[in-house]
């Protein structure tokens, strides 16, 4: 079996969601093969988890101002700041025949990849359970899984650089929970590859190409002309409208 | 973390139930604020997190980062507020 790898792309965040969502639905179809993704996203962005509320958890009059784009994802979880700058983004979607059974098996599976590609920058990360990678008990990785009609779909973050009072600024957060303090106590439970390693952005993704295509037979490929268009689709008609970013 | 949005008179009229947690299908959590309207707002916890329960069960469903106990703790507290 021979993975499609797409190799970084940049893209809104209505297009990096629905990209995702039409690649599931393809690889369902058996119109496409199981696929690693790498994606930023410009303009950077805020997405919720599927069972949030987007008016508890985000502030929308500072992403407007700041031209932060916001939306919900199809996976639960938490919110998440997507920083063009600071984040690369990684989606792997293949029958779920492809992974260990059980949920929580397969968060291990699959972040394993990302702790490999965070190895081979010389970084020691460490899964811990449910869905986090970890650096020394300090997050470098959230992630997120669902599964449809036999198609697992993990999406994940690598934080490269962190900049808590603008993630801050962005969320819903309590102004006592934006004190000096409390940045302070974030900044102690979060981490970035900038931390430990001089890496580029782009030398960090080389590294998670090879943690994640390691032992594998793969290709580079791209988006067939379906996925492209279906995911224009669904950009229009779901992941960009208020219906969708604002159900609950 | 997990909170609700809560209509009630006598019985729940809706529940919404909002939060940072997983739901394997995810298609069940609507299934599980329908199953909760009718019910008492002053029900035992225990009867509240059964139904979440049940709905669980009867599709098969994972639920990670809180539980049916959680949840109904929560619409409890809403209750009482």
């Amino acid at each position: 079996m021979k993975w499609r790898v797409i190799p970084l792309e940049v893209h809104d965040a209505y297009t990096n969601m629905s990209t995702d969502e039409a690649i599931l639905e393809h690889v369902r179809d058996g119109k496409s093969g199981p696929t690693i993704r790498f994606y930023r996203w410009k303009p950077s962005a805020v997405s919720i988890g599927r069972f949030q509320s987007m008016e508890k958890e985000v502030n929308i009059a500072r992403c407007r101002e700041l031209g932060v784009d916001y939306i919900r994802r199809i996976t639960g979880g938490g919110a998440v700041y997507h920083d063009f700058d600071g984040e690369i983004t990684y989606s792997i979607i293949a029958p779920e025949s492809h992974f260990p059974h059980g949920i929580r098996e397969s968060y291990a599976f699959i972040c394993g990849w990302v702790i490999a590609g965070l190895g081979a920058l010389g970084i020691e990360a460490a899964f811990a359970p449910i869905n986090d990678i970890v650096v020394r008990g300090r997050k470098i990785s959230g992630n997120a899984q669902t599964r449809r009609e036999g198609v697992l779909l993990q999406h994940g973050t690598v934080l490269y650089s962190i900049d808590v009072k603008k993630m801050f600024s962005l969320l819903n957060v309590s102004a006592e929970k934006i004190s000096d303090k409390m940045i302070k106590s974030v900044e102690e439970r979060v981490t970035s590859v900038s931390e430990y390693s001089g890496a580029s952005i782009e030398e960090t993704y080389e590294a998670l190409l090879r943690g994640f295509t390691k032992g594998k037979e793969y290709e580079e490929g791209r988006l067939s002309s379906d996925e492209v268009g279906r995911a224009s689709e669904l950009a229009k008609k779901v992941y960009a409208t208020e219906a969708w970013n604002f159900s609950r | 973390m997990v909170s609700v949005r809560l209509v009630y008179g006598t019985k729940i009229k809706s529940v919404q139930i909002l939060g940072d947690f997983f739901l394997h299908p995810e298609e069940t959590l609507p299934k599980i604020e329908r199953a909760l309207v009718g019910t008492s707002p002053r029900a035992k916890r225990e009867e509240i997190s059964g139904k979440i329960a049940r709905v669980l069960a009867m599709n098969n469903a994972e639920l990670i980062g809180v539980t049916p106990d959680a949840i109904a703790d929560t619409i409890m507290m809403a209750v009482k507020k």
